[in-house]
């Protein structure tokens, strides 16, 4: 079975996981919010950040300190 | 004077104001009788409150901004007033009510005026402005097209000359993507810098920030330094180390855009004696994806499966939909996202060693028609919400700053050039931003509306 195809039945498994009520034209926002965002998901839970150490409580407001 | 006194730039009504030249009482006056007259044809201020307003000038403070009016977002609370955040419903940690927010705070400390509310995109979660509680607010240079968001309001009020300045908020471009199409300068303050308190996402967004929209740089630099309560110092951002990208946020742009972008880097390189520099920064594309997971996962303090099961139906139907979206995002993809941020962080920061500022378009095609918000780039014709957050994320993932500043014009819509730089330097892109400015004579900061050509601005 493809990514995709399982990823389709996500919407529906999941709202009924968490007891969540959606209509059709819901199901249609989540479809297409779906469509858009999952497989930039998958190629993003695919990314190797190599040996990449943590930044542990990261201030924003100034550069990261050396790693 | 003061019935011309609303003409004028943000810091020329300060000056006026101050100088005795101008009556403050009057100007209020001419300002209000302006979003009365003007309003209804971009839907901008959502809210007026006069007696507010006349209160606020009453007890203004001798300020660098006494008695000029502004406009702030529907994102922030105000004593008498609560957020709605562009919704039916917010759907936030705790339930929005009156109050002093930091912005408001900073403002009235400062001696301003606030005179309306601005429109928003319902939640903040869009980058047009065509979905909110109170309709669309409209482009002024074009009432069809989209205003861009979610701080769309705030720009459209300063772009039809309604107010010479605004406050929005910037979590994911925010404040970049109106000022990009109603060719405004819009700045992005780095974060933390600038007055957050009272907002219902501080203390759990690390993306949203508030920042300033008005015509050109020199106003932002005005209200910046009112939001960030320390004045930012001009420089002249002589020898400018420009970097570019080759990367989609410059190649999957509109002719026209890039064109002018192209341009105005060229004229900013001549300008300030600087120099361009082509710098490797990959993975963008999974850093927008990136800054878009951290914002919602951030986002969802306030959601549960109850309230979920109990929108109000007031909400729109993409609002509701993508709400119940969220709840079904992977955790393994957020904390995926947190090591991106981590690495675009640590690219920024060495990348930043060798160059001022990096450059590419705002957004990759002007402003889209409210009805369908679609843009034609190379790849092919997709929603404008896909493709904006390509060249905008990166500054909310990472905490850097970030402008937007008008360059030009396609089909009589405005194109925007966005310059980034480090951590703490946006007085350094008020200064580029400046530079360009004076390289094209300020044709793009003083270029009107055709809904706002009842009287010329002045006073620089």
């Amino acid at each position: 079975m493809e990514a995709g195809a399982r990823a389709d039945d996500l919407i529906p498994a999941g709202l009924a996981s968490f007891g969540i009520v959606a209509d059709e034209v819901d199901l249609a926002v989540m479809a297409a919010a779906h469509a858009m965002f999952w497989p930039p998901i998958l190629a993003l839970l695919e990314l190797d950040p190599g040996d990449l150490a943590p930044e542990p409580f990261a201030d924003l407001s100034a550069p990261p300190p050396p790693a | 004077m003061s019935g011309d006194a609303v003409d004028l730039t943000l810091r020329g009504q300060a000056a006026a104001l101050a100088a005795g030249e101008a009556d403050a009482g009057e100007l209020l006056d001419a300002t209000l009788a302006r979003i009365e007259s003007r309003n209804p044809a971009i839907n901008a201020v959502v809210e007026t409150f006069p007696e507010r307003s006349r209160e606020m000038l009453a007890a203004a403070p001798a300020g660098p901004l006494r008695g000029v009016p502004v406009v702030i977002k529907d994102e922030w609370p105000l004593p008498w007033r609560a957020q709605r955040f562009g919704a039916a419903q917010m759907v936030a940690t705790r339930d929005p009510v009156p109050a002093e927010s930091g912005p408001y705070r900073a403002l009235r400390d400062a001696g301003a005026v606030i005179v309306g509310v601005g429109n928003m995109h319902e939640l903040g979660a869009g980058s047009t402005g065509n979905v909110s509680v109170y309709g669309p607010a409209h482009n002024p240079w074009d009432t069809e097209r989209c205003p861009g968001g979610s701080s769309s309001g705030p720009a459209a009020a300063v772009a039809a000359r309604l107010v010479a300045g605004a406050v929005g908020a910037d979590g994911v471009g925010s404040i970049r993507y109106p000022a990009a199409y109603c060719g405004l300068t819009g700045l992005k303050p780095t974060f933390g810098r600038s007055a957050m308190a009272g907002h219902h996402m501080d203390g759990i967004s690390t993306t949203i920030v508030s920042g300033p929209l008005c015509a050109d740089a020199a106003d932002s630099r005005l209200l910046a330094s009112v939001l960030f309560g320390e004045e930012l110092a001009g420089g002249d951002a002589a020898g400018l180390r420009i970097g570019i990208v080759r990367d989609s946020v410059t190649d999957d742009v509109a002719d026209p855009v890039r064109d002018a972008c192209e341009e105005a880097i060229r004229a900013l390189i001549e300008a300030t004696g600087g120099s361009l520099i082509e710098v490797d920064l990959p993975d963008l594309e999974a850093a927008a994806l990136a800054t878009v997971l951290i914002a919602n996962s951030e986002g969802m303090a306030g959601l549960s499966p109850s309230r979920l099961n109990s929108l109000d139906p007031e909400l729109s139907p993409i609002g509701r939909g993508l709400l119940k979206y969220r709840m079904l995002l992977p955790a393994a993809a957020t904390v995926k996202a947190h090591q991106v941020r981590t690495l675009m962080r640590r690219r920024l920061a060495a990348i930043y060693s060798d160059v001022d500022v990096l450059a590419w378009p705002t957004v990759p095609a002007v402003a889209p028609p409210l009805q369908a918000p679609l843009v034609a780039l190379p790849s092919g014709t997709q929603t404008a919400d896909q493709v904006n957050v390509r060249g905008a994320a990166l500054a909310n993932l990472t905490g850097v700053p970030a402008i937007s500043v008008p360059v030009g014009f396609e089909g009589g819509l405005p194109i925007a050039l966005q310059l980034q730089a480090a951590w703490g330097r946006d007085e350094l892109l008020l200064d580029a931003a400046e530079a360009l400015e004076r390289a094209n004579e300020r044709r793009w900061v003083e270029a009107i509306p055709p809904l706002a050509e009842t009287a010329e601005p002045s006073g620089a």
